[in-house]
């Protein structure tokens, strides 16, 4: 069951991960006129469009890793980390609950100044949480494929 | 779909708050509550582990920290508009973003061993 919800876990975060990855770039480096290649389509996209999913992405994977999955690695997988004497992973893990949790708190703000018709004046803070939450997800994806690495998937 | 306009007092507050206790909460356990996983207990207040596995608090750090920064954003809302209109968005992340450093810095132990 634990294998089912980390893949499902992983498909998530690749959707999360796209969905914030799309709209981080679309602030920070905006298409200045229309562009056929791949990477200015990338860069053009509507970011307001994307606010929504990715709340709701980031709530669903802070309740299916946070509640479902979690409990688990605490049993089963920190031990035997511990045993070891594999520390730097299990910081990284570590920072990766705390960073959840801190974008969690920026939700509320990031769904409000992200809200249409979009506030010029708060474009700077539209571009910031979105940042922040670009690297938290990033951030968490990258550590949990680490750990998944060292142990993950019945092992 | 119309939103207050104290919505975003009510945000910038809760951000700053809940990043402001997590931290606290983290560095002191303030847990609300302690979960075993071990046996899938819960308990209120910080107990200590069972059954070799350690006792989880990162539950009871949310609970703590939601409660508090809902309480703050909500007090916040209430409050003269005179004293929220300057509030400045940018508290909403600048505040989170100070508490990376800070997990960074409590956690330095697992990358100096």
């Amino acid at each position: 069951m634990i294998t089912v919800l980390l893949i499902i876990h992983a498909l998530l975060a690749v959707a999360l991960l796209g969905a914030v990855t799309h709209q981080a770039v679309s602030v920070w480096l905006p298409a200045r006129k229309p562009v056929g290649s791949f990477v200015g389509r990338f860069r053009s996209v509507s970011g307001a469009s994307y606010v929504n999913a990715i709340i709701v992405l980031y709530l669903c994977q802070s309740v299916l890793g946070g509640v479902l999955i979690y409990p688990e690695f605490r049993v089963s997988v920190r031990p035997v980390l511990e045993q070891l004497g594999l520390w730097a992973p299990l910081g990284i893990f570590d920072l990766k609950e705390h960073f959840t949790v801190i974008g969690m708190a920026t939700l509320p703000a990031y769904w409000y100044f992200w809200r249409q018709p979009l506030a010029e004046q708060h474009a700077h803070t539209r571009a910031a949480l979105t940042a922040l939450l670009a690297f938290i997800v990033w951030w968490n994806f990258l550590v949990g494929h680490i750990l998944n690495n060292i142990r993950g998937f019945g092992s | 779909m119309t939103v207050p306009r104290s919505f975003s007092v009510f945000a910038i507050v809760f951000a700053v708050a809940y990043a402001v206790v997590y931290v606290i909460a983290v560095w002191k356990n303030y847990a609300l509550f302690t979960y075993h996983p071990a046996t899938n207990e819960f308990a209120l207040g910080i107990e200590k582990g069972k059954d070799g596995v350690a006792a989880m608090y990162w539950y009871g750090w949310i609970a703590t920290s939601t409660i508090a920064a809902s309480v703050a954003g909500l007090v916040a809302c209430y409050l003269p508009q005179r004293l929220t209109q300057g509030l400045w968005s940018g508290w909403s992340w600048v505040a989170p973003l100070c508490a990376i450093p800070v997990f960074c810095y409590l956690l330095k132990g697992y990358f100096l061993r």
